[in-house]
């Protein structure tokens, strides 16, 4: 059986990374996390010289280490550092890390999709929330803690259970990936260029190999269940061209210019476009759905009594808000006068 | 060439050399560690900002496996998934954490253990 790495060193090295994790967490006497941290970063050191050392050539492979390890350090943090704005800085260092992995990939779009989105707005929504959702430091001890950032819930059982779970699932993987090909005909490669005529035409005259009146026809995207043409489809390989009296020629890929080449961004682009519009509809009504169901979750409640309602209510009936519902708007909500609003939360 | 051992390296760009080598595996177990650090932060930790900041570390997990996946069959569908990834994680976070703040205002605390009451 030919497995990535040997499975004594991947147990071994769950072990001690199970050891590390579990004394890293926050407790209540006092808090190892430096000695703990120094026995997950050996477990992981010894599972990646592992598997550098099953296939030699891995070894000089600097960023994929480098980047792995910021994000699988910085990862760690986030779950044992007691402060959570700290846990979520230290989240944006996993994001950026693992942006480094996607570029490792070439999927430069996803690299800086998931910065601005990740790092830039979902993170800093994380942060409002700590700030806003976090009691008041009292005088004496501004610095103090509360219990429940201090102390973790069954920190033996909850990492016995993770690295449980880290064992099984790389096993699986090491069992299962050897005999995993991949599939030529799931390769997208440059092949998407023949469906884009605008872009294709300026490169082909360029090179001259588009005549005079002649213009590069978009092929019909013909498509297998995978959403990738068909195999073995000549037509589809090559780059169709009319000339100017109707007839038709092919451009088989071999002639192609060599600077005629896909991007990434092109690549995601046509396979969201052409292959997952459907599911493009999904995600916009599922945000659309957060958004609603956000703010009615978020929207303080406001009681008034007798006299601020009927105040609300004729302001609202001579501020020209016609066609809204009349009885509703005044009692809760953003309508309530600005004095009233403060004391009646709950 | 299609096994497991064939190494991930970029379609295009200048790095080639150091980047050789690294195969599906190496960004696989990355991935399955994240994803399990975020699952011990989930059950350990009771802070529910925490908790849910532990949920888009595996989340970012999965990611870092499909676009492994995606490289490996040299195919974009698995960097489209990653933008739904995103997606949900967005709405999750907006949903989470306009609960979060509700249940602070009930009970004025964050510990997710004072709402064990709610097991029934």
């Amino acid at each position: 059986m030919d497995l990535p790495l040997s499975p004594i060193l991947l147990y071994a090295g769950c072990a001690l990374g199970a050891l590390g994790v579990c004394i890293s967490l926050p407790r209540e006497k006092i808090s190892a996390y430096l000695i703990g941290s120094v026995i997950a970063g050996a477990a992981l050191g010894l599972v990646m010289l592992g598997l550098g050392l099953k296939n030699p050539d891995a070894l000089p492979n600097l960023h994929f280490y480098l980047f792995s390890f910021i994000a699988l350090a910085a990862a760690l943090r986030v779950i044992t550092h007691p402060r959570p704005i700290y846990s979520a800085l230290y989240f944006v260092m996993t994001i950026l890390a693992s942006s480094g992995l996607y570029l490792i990939l070439s999927a430069e779009f996803m690299t800086f999709a998931l910065i601005i989105v990740y790092a830039g707005a979902i993170l800093i929504t994380y942060l409002f929330v700590i700030m806003l959702a976090t009691e008041a430091p009292s005088e004496e001890t501004p610095d103090a803690l509360t219990q429940y950032d201090r102390v973790s819930r069954e920190p033996i059982a909850a990492t016995i259970a993770g690295f449980i779970l880290l064992g099984g699932l790389t096993t699986m993987l090491a069992l299962g990936l050897p005999n995993m090909k991949a599939d030529p005909a799931l390769a997208a490669g440059d092949r998407q260029l023949a469906f884009m005529s605008k872009k294709v035409e300026p490169v082909l005259k360029q090179a001259g190999l588009l005549k005079a009146g002649e213009k590069v026809v978009p092929s019909r995207v013909e498509t297998t269940a995978y959403g990738t043409p068909k195999d073995g489809d000549a037509t589809l390989d090559a780059i169709k061209i009319r000339g100017a009296d109707g007839k038709e020629r092919l451009l088989p890929r071999a002639e192609w210019p060599k600077d005629l080449s896909l991007s990434n961004t092109e690549g995601v682009a046509f396979s969201l476009i052409n292959s997952h519009p459907g599911a493009i509809e999904i995600a916009g009504v599922i945000l659309l759905m957060a958004m609603l169901g956000a703010v009615v979750l978020a929207r303080k409640k406001v009681e008034m009594d007798e006299a601020a309602m009927e105040a609300a209510v004729k302001r609202q009936r001579s501020g020209g808000l016609a066609g809204m519902g009349d009885d509703e708007l005044g009692v809760d909500g953003p309508f309530a006068a600005p004095g009233v609003g403060e004391g009646g939360a709950a | 060439m299609s096994s497991v051992f064939m190494p991930l390296t970029m379609a295009q760009g200048p790095l080639p050399e150091l980047m050789s080598s690294v195969t599906l595996y190496h960004y696989l177990f990355v991935s399955v560690a994240m994803f399990a650090l975020g699952l011990i932060g989930f059950l350990t930790r009771r802070n529910l900002i925490v908790m849910f900041l532990c949920t888009e570390l595996m989340f970012q997990a999965a990611g870092i496996a499909l676009i492994a996946f995606s490289r490996f069959h040299l195919n974009h569908t698995g960097e489209t998934f990653v933008i739904f990834v995103l997606t949900v994680a967005a709405a999750e976070a907006a949903l989470a954490l306009a609960l979060v703040v509700l249940l602070f205002r009930r009970k004025d605390t964050l510990d997710g253990l004072s709402w064990t009451d709610m097991k029934g």
